[in-house]
């Protein structure tokens, strides 16, 4: 019979440092005001309760997976391919949101410097192309992008999908309203 | 105004509610065109896999703020759309689980082991108005117990439970739903405090933002809809596309079936299925009207009820459950069906939300105003009109519009869905998650915002990783300040009294009532030593 997953043993001790670091650093250094106040000789709650008692929560359950649950069956099993993959696509997400936001007024810098003009993007970020195009290409990306970390390859299909599909997204947030910007013109 | 006319109110806010068009001279108002919208779209997102009604919801909630506006007027077309969605994704759900052994939504999982069975031996069409018909009646039935309970647990809480009493409500709240959800006890205590945890950074009433870092991102606090959005949607969009790249899986033609023989439901059909679906309704509604106890329990227990009666009284010929016996759908789908009615017990009684669709209603309650889920809804005032009250009679007559659709073009809409299952997942999921972190910004406007939603997609997704269930980290968030407001307001009122919580008989209670719940769930978890 193979050994049980030593895995929750491993959470109980994380959360209970967790939770000790909350409770004695974290939340004493990180208030103005402790467990109950005294202001103008009424007692009050102070700001530091809650969060004591959120990581009072937190060592109860850090403390009953270790002593009661910590051989309970059917633990995860954590393995490093699907780090591997949460961190791909964690990556994926995160370079299409930095290409979302960029793409812009990047678009408009480069407008600058071959026209001479003093576009600001802005101003633009209102008017179409220029709201569409980080949205598009970051869109595009991240869609694509992970569709391909899935099939293990990046095809053209993949791509047109995506396109597709944020074309759909601007027509459903963009097109009927007004009032909504798409990502990332309330920014600019 | 006596209690008939909040009810007659409540009725009319929905059909005399602002016109879209008319029929015939018959004037349609724009709540009645939303509780139809959202039907069909529910049932659409509950016929596909990977999607379900919370997704739904998180897409839609920004759409429709914007189209009404944070006026009192968008609550009923806003909670009515919601409502539809809910109710059409259950009864959806079953759709790919008879059809393609592949449920839609977790809880018709138990639908997969007779319904596909019959697919097989060509009663595909048959199997799903089994399911139509148990799905509408446990969905009837609890309804019927919501309006009933909701009101009078109201009027009991605000009669009898003060402040002390109420903080210790929301405590016991807490630990039941932290013990009883996804099955360990521990975990659900961790995802509590959690969820309790990031509600609280960046709020306080000191000037300082607590928990903040001195940081200028962290000073304003997590946005509730970056934090329920992230763990709930982000976090199993980054999972179930783990899955599919663990499984590789090539998506191979799906194997069609034809329809062979009678497919109709015939009255002896009904007549033998009613008692399963009876029994299964109770279960669902007694399970679904405390907090946190999900459909899947609820679908599971109908499903091992149903069996063991049907072992007693099954004729020789009859096939077993789990080789196609339709009282095995039934059983299953008037159980998780049943759910969804009486989890707004909670919801509309105590302001405390038990399933993700209950989440997404508060969510929209909240963003839009003017309507607080909890006790204070149902005060029936003598003198003047208490608005909250006809908004609560409206979602009742909301969710009768619905199950009137339910019983009507529901089992048409439901058998034409089948189609839905052919798109493929690993392309469906990156566009969910686009959606939703669009969703996220046309509401808050900052990348900020997406930032937190993708920092809380992946707590969810590692949460799920370690099999922590991130529902208790939701109710949490959703009930944290409440909790604090409470506590400090009942500090108040008892003259600083740091034992309120023990002095009270009934918070008292309820207090032995949280230590012995998590006490007991500890103790029920010894012998996996």
């Amino acid at each position: 019979m193979p050994a049980p997953s030593k895995n929750n043993l491993y959470l109980g001790l994380f959360t209970l440092s967790f939770a000790l670091i909350l409770l004695t650093v974290w939340i004493p250094m990180d208030t103005q005001t402790g467990l109950i106040e005294k202001v103008r000789r009424q007692v009050t709650i102070g700001d530091a309760l809650a969060p004591t008692v959120a990581g009072l929560f937190l060592i109860v359950g850090g403390l009953l997976l270790i002593l009661t649950e910590r051989n309970a069956p059917g633990q995860s099993t954590s393995s490093m391919s699907g780090l591997i993959f949460a961190s791909a696509a964690i990556f994926i997400i995160a370079a299409s949101l930095i290409v979302m936001r960029w793409t812009g007024p990047l678009a408009v810098w480069m407008v600058n410097a071959l026209q001479g003009g003093d576009l600001e993007y802005r101003l633009l970020r209102d008017n179409a192309p220029w709201k569409y195009l980080g949205f598009l290409l970051g869109g595009t990306m991240m869609i694509s992008g992970l569709v391909g970390l899935v099939e293990g390859q990046l095809r053209l299909r993949a791509i047109l999908i995506a396109v597709a599909a944020v074309i759909a997204m601007i027509f459903v947030y963009d097109v009927p309203f007004d009032d909504l910007l798409l990502p990332p013109n309330g920014d600019v | 105004m006596g209690t008939l006319d909040y009810i007659w109110m409540g009725i009319l806010s929905v059909f005399q509610g602002p016109e879209l068009f008319s029929i015939l001279g018959l004037p349609v108002s724009v709540t009645l065109v939303m509780i139809f919208a959202g039907f069909l779209i529910g049932i659409a997102v509950g016929a596909t896999p990977g999607l379900a009604g919370p997704i739904a919801m998180a897409i839609a909630l920004p759409i429709l703020i914007s189209v009404f506006g944070y006026t009192p007027d968008a609550l009923l077309p806003v909670l009515g759309f919601l409502i539809g969605v809910m109710k059409g994704a259950t009864i959806g759900g079953a759709v790919p689980a008879i059809l393609f052994n592949t449920p839609g939504t977790p809880d018709a999982f138990m639908t997969t082991l007779d319904g596909y069975p019959m697919t097989q031996r060509g009663k595909a069409k048959k199997a799903l108005r089994v399911a139509h018909f148990s799905s509408a009646s446990g969905d009837t039935f609890s309804d019927i117990v919501l309006f009933v309970c909701a009101p009078f647990l109201a009027l009991l809480v605000e009669a009898y439970l003060d402040l002390p009493e109420k903080t210790a409500l929301l405590i016991l709240s807490l630990s039941f739903i932290a013990t009883v959800i996804g099955g360990s006890p521990a975990k659900g205590l961790i995802s509590t405090g959690l969820g309790l945890l990031a509600v609280f950074i960046g709020t306080g009433e000191d000037f300082y933002p607590r928990l903040s870092m001195d940081s200028q991102t962290l000073s304003r606090g997590f946005p509730i809809s970056t934090a329920i959005l992230g763990v709930l949607i982000i976090g199993a969009v980054l999972k179930e596309l783990q899955d599919l790249w663990f499984q590789k899986r090539t998506s191979g033609t799906v194997p069609r079936q034809r329809d062979e023989g009678d497919q109709r439901l015939h009255w002896a059909d009904i007549r033998r299925l009613l008692p399963f679906i009876g029994r299964s309704a109770v279960i669902g509604t007694v399970i679904g009207a405390l907090p946190g106890i999900g459909s899947t329990l609820a679908a599971t227990l109908g499903y091992t009820v149903g069996r063991s009666r049907y072992a007693k009284l099954k004729r020789p010929d009859a096939p077993d459950f789990g080789k196609g016996a339709a009282e095995g759908i039934a059983a299953t789908e008037a159980a998780n069906s049943s759910v969804s009615g009486a989890n707004l017990i909670p919801v509309l009684s105590l302001g405390i939300p038990g399933n993700a669709a209950a989440v997404f209603l508060i969510l929209a309650a909240e963003s839009i105003g003017g309507f607080n889920p909890g006790p204070s809804v149902f005060r029936f005032t003598a003198d003047e009109v208490n608005p909250e009250l006809v908004v609560a009679f409206g979602l009742f007559t909301a969710m009768m519009i619905a199950n009137l659709l339910n019983w009507t073009i529901g089992g048409v809409f439901m058998r034409s869905m089948g189609v839905m299952v052919r798109i493929p997942k690993h392309i469906l999921l990156p566009s969910v998650l686009l959606l939703t972190l669009t969703a996220i910004y046309v509401q808050e406007t900052r990348m900020e915002a997406i930032w937190f939603t993708l920092g809380f997609g992946v707590l969810g997704y590692l949460m799920r990783t370690l099999n922590i269930s991130p529902l208790p980290f939701v109710i949490a968030f959703i009930l944290g300040s409440k909790l604090e407001d409470s506590a400090r307001q009942a500090f108040a009122a008892t003259g600083g009294d740091p034992w309120f919580l023990f002095t009270h008989p009934i918070a008292a209670a309820f207090m032995a009532a949280s230590v012995g719940i998590i006490l007991y769930s500890a103790r029920r978890k010894t012998p996996t030593l």
